[in-house]
C-alpha cells in the first residue's frame, strides 16, 4: 500500500530542469501559473515550457517583471506546423534574460481541424519585440495574432493567397495563371476579386491601363 | 491591403496641428532600388520639409524561401543554403548552422576544427565590418574609405579562397568540423595580413574617427536608447552601440571562445557614431582573437572521426568499398539526428544570429528557422529616424548594417 503511494507520488512529481536557472523559471511558474503549465521538457541542456495559449500574455508578464529572472529580451518568435497533430502549431518563443542570462523556450499549441487559421493573443505588449515576428508568422503560417498593432504579412506580397511554410503548401509552389504580376493562385481557380493581372491599380484606387509596348528596336542615329 | 492602400493610411494618421489642419507633409518611398539602403529595402518615409514624421520599413524584395527550401534538403546538403542569407558574412552563418546540428546529434569536434572556426569567424567578422565600413562611409560621401576597405576585404577573400577554392559562398565549415584541412601556407598568410591589417586599421581611424566631417555627419544622429534597443531585440552593434553589454561569445561562449582573451567594447549615447565606433574597436579585439588562436592551433584532425556526417576522404573512396557506401549514403540519403529542437545561438557580425532547428527523426529538418540579426535591427529603424533629417537615414541605416539577404531570407 505504502509503495503504491509512493510510486504515485514519483509519477505526479513534477519534472524539473538540471540547470538552476531554468529550474527557477519553471518553479516560478507553477507557484504562480500552476494550472497554465501544460508540460516541461529538457533536451541537450535546452528547457521548454509549453503554456496554454490563453494564459500567453500573463506568463510573459510574470516572465518579464520577476526581479530575480527578468526575462527583458525576446529574442526569436516562430512557429513550427505539425500537420497530423491536433493542435496543429508550435508557436515557438526564445527568452533570454539580459541581467542573469537564463534562457528558455516558451511554446504554445494552437490551432485543429475546423480552425484553418487559428487566433492566439500578441505577445507584443510584453515585449514589443514581437511586432514583425509575430508578422513573419501570420504571413507564413497563417496564425492571427489578437491586439497585434498592424498584423499584415511582411515577407510575401500583400496579395499573396496561402502560407508558403505550411507543410501542405507545395515546395514549388502553385502554378501561376498567366500572365500574373504578383500574387499566386491555383490554377483551377477562379481569380478572388482584387488579385492577379488585371489590378495594377493607382494610389487612389483607378484601374492602371497596361504599360504600352515599348519600341521594338532602336534605330542609331547617324552623326 | 494593398500597399499603395497602406501609403494613404499612413498619410491621413498623421496628427492635426494647432489651426487643427494636418500638417503639409509629402510621402515618399526610399528604396527598394536606392543604393544607400543596402539591397532592396523600401521605406515610406513622411516628410514634414526635411523632417521624417513616419517611416514604415517594407521588406521581402529579396524572400527566397530559404527556409521552406531547406526542409526539403538534408543536414548536410541545407547547409549551402546558410552561405546566402548573410552573404557579407557566410562562414558565421556555416558555423551557426554547424553547431546546431552537432548539438542535434550531440557531437563534439576536434581541437583543432574548433580553432580554425574561431579564425575563420573572426576574418569573416573583419570582412564584413570593412564592407560596412566602406559602404556607409560612402554613403556619407567619403568614397576613398569604401575603396581601401575592399583593398584589404580582398585579402581576407584571398585566405577563404586558399582554405576552400571559393571567395564567398564557402561552404567551409560543415557540420562535423571542416570540409577540409587548413591549407599549407594558411598560417604564413593570415600572419602576413595580422602585420599588416592594424597599421592600415589606423588609417581608417585617420581618416574618420576624428574627421570634423563625419563627426558632423554621425554624432547625436539616429539615437536609440538603451531600453528600446532592448524593447526592439536589437543586437550586435545596435545593442552595445546604446551601452548594454551582450555579446553572445562571452554571455553564451561556443565554439571555445571562452579561452581567449577578449573585451566588448561598448558606446554609450546609441548614435551613428557610437555604433560606428563600437565595430571599429570590435576589429581590433578580432585581431586579438585570431593571433591567440593562431598561436595556439593544435595538429590533429579537423573532421570528427565517423564516415556516417563527414564524407571519406576521396583516395579511400576509389580504394575501399565501405567508405564508397558511406560516401553513397552520405550524399544520397544523409544522416537521421534523434528528433528534437535546438536553438544555437551565435555572434555574427551584425548580431545575435540564432539558428533553431527541429528533427522529427528523418534525415532532412523538419524545420529550420533562423533568427536574422538585421530583422530584428532594422524593426529599430523608425524608432531611431523618426524627428531627424532625411539626409540622417542613409546615416542610420549604414549604422546598423544590415544585409537584406538576411532580413528576408
Amino acid at each position: 500500500m505504502t509503495d503504491t503511494t509512493e510510486t504515485q507520488a514519483q509519477a505526479t512529481e513534477p519534472f524539473t530542469p538540471a540547470d538552476p536557472l531554468a529550474a527557477a523559471t519553471v518553479a516560478l511558474l507553477r507557484a504562480r501559473h500552476g494550472a497554465d503549465v501544460l508540460d516541461v521538457v529538457e533536451w541537450r541542456g535546452e528547457t521548454t515550457i509549453v503554456v496554454r495559449p490563453e494564459a500567453l500574455v500573463a506568463v510573459g508578464q510574470t516572465l518579464r517583471d520577476a526581479p530575480e529572472l527578468r526575462y527583458d529580451y525576446l529574442a526569436d518568435i516562430t512557429a513550427v506546423d505539425w500537420p497530423e497533430r491536433e493542435p496543429r502549431f508550435d508557436v515557438v518563443y526564445h527568452l533570454l534574460s539580459l541581467p542573469t542570462r537564463a534562457v528558455v523556450r516558451l511554446k504554445v499549441r494552437v490551432g485543429d481541424e475546423d480552425t484553418p487559421h487559428p487566433e492566439m493573443p500578441s505577445i507584443t505588449p510584453v515585449w514589443p519585440a514581437a511586432n514583425w515576428f509575430e508578422r513573419e508568422v501570420f504571413d507564413l503560417f497563417g496564425i492571427s495574432f489578437a491586439g497585434h498593432p498592424d498584423l499584415t504579412r511582411i515577407l510575401m506580397p500583400p496579395d499573396w493567397v496561402g502560407h508558403p511554410l505550411r507543410k501542405d503548401y507545395p515546395l514549388t509552389g502553385f502554378r501561376l495563371p498567366s500572365p500574373h504580376w504578383g500574387g499566386q493562385i491555383p490554377f483551377d481557380q477562379p481569380l478572388p476579386p482584387g488579385t492577379g493581372a488585371q489590378t495594377l491599380r493607382t494610389p487612389d484606387g483607378r484601374e492602371q491601363p497596361p504599360a504600352p509596348p515599348g519600341p521594338e528596336f532602336v534605330t542609331r542615329r547617324e552623326d | 491591403m494593398q500597399l499603395e492602400e497602406r501609403q494613404i493610411e499612413v498619410e491621413q494618421s498623421e496628427p492635426l496641428n494647432d489651426e487643427g489642419a494636418r500638417r503639409d507633409t509629402m510621402t515618399i518611398n526610399m528604396g527598394p532600388q536606392h543604393p544607400s539602403t543596402h539591397g532592396v529595402l523600401r521605406l515610406i518615409l513622411t516628410l514634414d520639409g526635411e523632417t521624417i514624421v513616419k517611416a514604415v520599413p517594407d521588406i521581402g524584395y529579396l524572400h527566397t524561401g530559404i527556409e521552406k527550401t531547406a526542409e526539403d534538403k538534408s543536414y548536410f546538403k541545407a547547409l549551402v543554403l546558410t552561405d546566402r542569407m548573410d552573404y557579407l558574412a557566410p562562414l558565421c552563418n556555416n558555423l551557426g548552422y554547424s553547431l546546431a546540428v552537432e548539438k542535434l546529434l550531440d557531437l563534439t569536434v576536434p581541437e583543432r576544427a574548433l580553432y580554425a572556426r574561431v579564425i575563420l569567424a573572426e576574418l569573416q567578422r573583419l570582412a564584413s565590418h570593412l564592407v560596412w565600413l566602406g559602404s556607409s562611409a560612402l554613403d556619407l560621401g567619403a568614397q576613398s574609405v569604401f575603396l581601401y576597405c575592399f583593398r584589404e576585404r580582398e585579402l581576407i577573400l584571398d585566405i577563404f579562397e586558399l582554405c576552400s577554392g571559393v571567395r564567398m559562398m564557402t561552404s567551409y565549415i560543415m557540420p562535423g568540423g571542416l570540409q577540409a584541412d587548413l591549407p599549407e601556407g594558411f598560417d604564413a598568410q593570415v600572419r602576413a595580413f595580422l602585420a599588416l591589417f592594424p597599421k592600415r586599421l589606423r588609417e581608417y581611424h585617420d581618416l574618420l574617427t576624428n574627421n570634423r566631417l563625419w563627426i558632423d555627419r554621425t554624432k547625436g544622429i539616429a539615437p536609440l536608447a538603451a531600453a528600446d534597443a532592448i524593447t526592439y531585440g536589437c543586437s550586435g552593434a545596435t545593442l552595445r552601440g546604446s551601452g548594454v553589454v551582450y555579446d553572445v561569445r562571452k554571455a553564451f561562449p561556443y565554439s571555445g571562445y571562452e579561452r581567449f582573451d577578449f573585451d566588448i567594447p561598448v558606446g554609450s549615447n546609441g548614435d551613428v557614431y557610437d555604433r560606428y565606433l563600437v565595430r571599429m574597436l570590435e576589429m581590433d579585439q578580432s585581431l586579438r582573437i585570431i593571433t591567440q588562436a593562431l598561436d595556439a592551433l593544435p595538429g590533429g584532425p579537423w573532421q570528427v572521426d565517423d564516415p556516417k556526417i563527414v564524407p571519406p576522404p576521396k583516395y579511400l573512396i576509389s580504394s575501399n568499398m565501405e567508405s564508397l557506401i558511406h560516401h553513397f549514403k552520405l550524399y544520397t540519403e544523409g544522416y537521421r539526428p534523434p528528433a528534437g529542437e535546438v536553438y544555437v545561438r551565435t555572434e555574427s557580425p551584425k548580431g545575435e544570429l540564432g539558428f533553431y532547428v527541429v528533427s522529427d527523426g528523418s534525415a532532412r529538418p523538419y524545420r529550420m528557422h533562423v533568427r536574422a540579426p538585421s530583422f530584428a535591427n532594422l524593426q529599430a529603424l523608425p524608432s531611431m529616424i523618426e524627428g531627424q533629417l532625411l539626409a540622417d537615414v542613409v546615416a542610420a541605416i549604414g549604422s546598423i548594417d544590415i544585409v537584406l539577404g538576411e532580413v528576408d531570407r
